[in-house]
């Protein structure tokens, strides 16, 4: 089935959401080259024009960044083809280095950047109105409505691009970039250009001469510009001959229409909007006593109408707010207010329990962090549980001593108060006050695990450890007059699994180690249960949050998660940075070989480009090394005792390091064994609870595994501590 | 002519794909549509819902509060959720399949379990055309049809004006020709689910 996109049909109608209409317009202009970086909601126009990129005779590619990309096209564009670079939002910072020259310089073939903003940050991390760009940087800006526009701006703005010499922005919002409607569709252009670079031309080396030269030919060309938005077929006024009027932009202006009482105002759409349309603008108003504005985010069309001569209702006046998305509801409840509309019924809702997004079943990146949570882990109790039975104490120095004997057990049950009961063992402290306060050298300490040993032929059993640790931990054989500790029984503690009221469970210390993140699947594991990643500012962001963090003296080591294309991405300078100025950090690729979370699009790790031709795979591990790094290891996440066991010597290495996390994605594999929970299942809760695979789930006393979810990862099979979960095959 | 659909489910049902089938009969019959849905982070694991407008004209994808006049559902919880969504008096179809939001996340401490779901959603609907989708399914030996059941069952709906030959064209245009045959069979199934009521 070829791509609905290649449709040769003109004037028929394709059901398109507006990244593919970008992409048609695109292709009907003649473009020759497009670049992009995946970013929700941008992604599907450059996988659009790729899928059919061969058959158009286009070059395609997802660049290994935003600013990459836009001087892939502009490289293009210098050399007279026509070529359209596409991103999210947050993607035009990354680009905008380039883009605020670019205006400067100008473009020769037609050069379109398509934006698409994300109001109320359905998949982003922060809320950003490219119109605003536009005026920082002097490039012109078309605001998609929909997905129609979309496509029509796109292909009209090749033409614009040329006529100004400008780059042109085209922005479209997550509900005009993923909401599909009827487009109706045109002709291909024919372009026979050849690619020539015209190397004599001052334009394109900015130096500061040439760049104050340039920036008054920008002028000029703005001056243009405003004359054609003036007149651009994008601007439409419905004069219905009314006082009031309603001026909009974007899918703002459709949700008002579908509501408001259509021959009840005059409308003015705004689709060409920077430069800002005065003179026209002027003209609408001058009809209007009041006019209504309505445009999500920030109040761009609303500023540029003050000193007009019109009572303008604006976002404080309609209650609408800068944050968030425009819904039917929100517009509906604003004109209510003012008596336009009648409000809406109140409705009964039933408070249902939600359905966050959270990491899937099978993912690598839950077990990376499960066993992150778990290095160092102690056995912890819940005094609300604890009713003091002493079973823990039973069932410890039968482990231990084969007796059941409180007095010879490592963990001790003690009684606060008249209610409240506690169970305290030792809790594998960083350089243990024990081991400082011991005078005759017997205690040691695991550098690794932590776990605390007392040498038999030294310890004259004096208690100074016992006085020293401040949790109560430690305490004296009855009959050898000998310190005794707690060793998690090589962990796996048997307290654990012996206390009844669940009170005791052996679980992470969150509090001796840092996790900074940033943007990809993986920054999901700052939901609960998993609560692992800790920040998340920009691409590659966290790498040198943690570098700050360690130089500025943190006591805990510091890791710094990221994925494979985003380590592309930004990730690499920041190694390159803790490497030469030797951060205490431990950068972890969570390499699952793909951009997961945009779709599955190839990273340099894939080996495929994105017009589905063989690549050269690039490898982390030799970035690392030439970087300088000498502490990497590579881990399957799946084997978890390998990757603590990894974790626990990282806990302790000083210095830059390295940890290759290296799992593909289980949407892009096939299944491994299903899993089954045994009879044996006690309910403790903790493949839910801590580890928290969304195949599994409590029911009643027991888990339970919904096989049309489990990907047969097998890595709750490693968490249950009581073995109650197998693998089906191996029945 | 207007008729707004909400199409409910969660993460990696089909919900995406079925409302594209839906939209493309209904252009095939001449209607403008519009429908918007969330991608991206959201989807992981997440509830879905996607807003299918159909008429002669149409300007915004959103649907408002309590004006759709039909909810599809591919989950009990999530079509539960939908009746906010859902006029007073229209119709749901819904498929009786409950999936459990993950334990720690659920935040609530109410169980529920899928009649009390079922009985939520009939105090808001005039009409609950309840789908097994599963068994219907496994009728077909194929699991992976519930949603197209979903949808032959929509079709079937007094509301929906759309030709049973634009929806089985959208099917076929939607789909790999291995699997063609097995789809249409599988909305047939699900249209008699509801005709034979």
């Amino acid at each position: 089935m070829a791509p609905k996109i290649a449709s040769d049909k003109p004037n028929s109608f394709l059901l398109l959401n507006g990244d593919e209409a970008v992409a048609r317009g695109a292709l009907e202009a003649g473009i020759k080259v497009a670049a992009a970086y995946p970013g929700t909601p941008s992604t599907e126009i450059l996988e659009a024009i790729a899928a059919v990129a061969k058959q158009f005779g286009i070059y395609a590619e997802w660049s290994i960044n935003e600013i990459v990309a836009m001087e892939v096209a502009v490289g293009a564009s210098m050399a007279g083809v026509r070529s359209i670079v596409s991103m999210k939002h947050v993607g035009l910072n990354v680009a905008a280095d380039a883009a605020m020259t670019l205006a400067y310089t100008g473009v020769v073939g037609g050069l379109v950047i398509a934006v698409c903003d994300d109001p109320a940050m359905h998949s982003s991390q922060n809320e950003q109105d490219t119109r605003y760009f536009a005026i920082h940087s002097n490039i012109p800006l078309l605001d998609a409505g929909s997905p129609q526009e979309a496509y029509e701006m796109t292909r009209d703005a090749f033409e614009l691009s040329e006529i100004l010499q400008l780059p042109i922005l085209v922005r479209l919002t997550t509900r005009v970039a993923h909401g599909k409607a009827r487009v109706k569709i045109g002709k291909f252009q024919a372009l026979k250009r050849k690619a020539e670079f015209d190397k004599e031309c001052a334009k394109w080396v900015m130096v500061p001469q040439n760049a104050l030269r340039q920036h008054r030919i920008l002028k000029s060309r703005l001056t243009q510009a405003e004359k054609l938005v003036n007149e651009s077929k994008f601007n439409i006024i419905e004069d219905n001959n009314k006082e009031m009027g309603v001026i909009g932009s974007g899918i703002g202006f459709y949700h008002a229409k579908s509501l408001l009482e259509q021959g009840q105002f005059s409308w003015l759409k705004l689709g060409a909007v920077y430069p800002f349309p005065r003179g026209l603008v002027e003209r609408f108003v001058s009809k209007l006593k009041k006019v209504i504005v309505v445009e999500e985010l920030r109040p761009y069309v609303e500023d540029n109408l003050h000193g007009l001569n019109v009572e303008v209702l604006g976002k404080e006046q309609l209650g609408l707010e800068e944050i968030g998305e425009f819904t039917p509801d929100g517009i509906r409840t604003a004109f209510a207010e003012q008596g336009y509309l009648s409000p809406a019924e109140p409705q009964t809702t039933e408070e249902l329990p939600q359905r966050p997004p959270g990491l899937c079943p099978g993912c690598p990146h839950r077990a990376f962090y499960y066993a992150i949570n778990t290095v160092n882990q102690f056995v912890s109790c819940n005094p609300e549980k604890c009713v003091g039975c002493d079973i823990c104490e039973l069932a410890c120095s039968w482990e231990k001593e084969k007796v059941f004997n409180p007095t010879k057990s490592r963990i001790r049950a003690v009684r606060l108060n008249i209610i409240t009961n506690v169970a305290l063992t030792c809790r594998l402290c960083p350089d243990a006050a024990c081991i400082q306060a011991c005078p005759k050298d017997a205690l040691s300490q695991s550098k690794e695990t932590r776990i605390i040993t007392v040498d038999p032929d030294k310890c004259n059993g004096c208690g100074w450890c016992v006085e020293a640790c401040e949790y109560g931990s430690l305490t004296l054989h009855p009959t050898k007059h000998q310190a005794i500790a707690c060793d998690t029984c090589n962990g796996d503690p048997k307290c654990v699994q012996a206390c009844p009221e669940s009170a005791l469970t052996f679980m992470g210390r969150a509090n001796d180690k840092i996790v900074t993140g940033d943007i990809g699947c993986y920054t999901l594991g700052c939901l609960p249960p998993v609560n692992t990643v800790q920040t998340c500012l920009c691409m590659g962001g966290g790498i040198s949050q943690a570098a700050g963090m360690a130089h500025a003296g943190v006591k805990d080591k510091t890791f710094a998660v990221i994925g494979d294309s985003t380590f592309f991405h930004g990730g690499m300078p920041g190694l390159l940075n803790i490497a030469y100025n030797k951060a205490n950090v431990c950068v972890v690729v969570l390499d699952n070989r793909t951009v997961a979370m945009t779709g599955h699009q190839p990273t340099p790790e894939s080996g495929k480009t994105a017009m589905g031709d063989d690549a050269k795979i690039v490898n982390v591990e030799a970035i690392a090394k030439s970087l300088g790094i000498e502490k990497i290891d590579a881990i399957d996440p799946y084997d978890l005792k390998k990757t603590t066991q990894v974790l626990r010597e990282t806990m302790n290495y000083k210095g830059p390091s390295v940890i290759i996390s290296l799992r593909p994605c289980p949407l892009k594999i096939e299944k491994g064994p299903l899993r089954q929970v045994q009879q044996t299942c006690n309910g403790c809760g903790l493949c839910v609870k801590a580890y928290g695979c969304p195949a599994i789930s409590l029911n009643g006393n027991r888990a339970e595994i919904d096989e049309t979810l489990c990907s047969g990862c097998g890595v709750c099979e490693q968490v249950c501590p009581f073995n109650a979960i197998r693998s089906k095959d191996a029945q | 002519m207007k008729l707004d659909l909400i199409f409910t489910g969660v993460g990696g049902q089909g919900v995406v794909v079925l409302s594209d089938i839906f939209c493309e009969a209904a252009m095939l019959d001449g209607f403008d549509v519009a429908k918007a849905e969330i991608h991206g982070m959201a989807q992981r694991g997440g509830s879905i819902s996607a807003h299918v407008r159909v008429g002669e004209k149409v300007l915004s994808p959103l649907i408002e509060t309590g004006k759709a006049e039909v909810v599809v559902g591919f989950e009990v919880l999530e079509t539960a959720r939908a009746m906010t969504m859902l006029k007073q008096k229209g119709t749901v179809v819904v498929n009786t399949k409950y999936i459990p939001p993950g334990g720690e996340l659920s935040g609530s401490g109410k169980a529920y379990s899928v009649e009390s779901l079922l009985e939520l959603i009939r105090k808001k609907a005039l009409k609950v055309h309840e789908v097994d989708g599963i068994a219907l399914a496994s009728k077909l030996g194929n699991l992976l049809v519930v949603n197209t059941i979903l949808l032959g069952a929509v079709s079937a709906l007094p509301e929906v004006p759309i030709k049973i030959g634009s929806f089985q064209q959208a099917i076929a245009g939607r789909l790999k020709e291995k699997y063609i045959q097995l789809n249409l069979r599988a909305f047939q199934l699900g249209r008699e689910s509801v005709l034979s009521r």
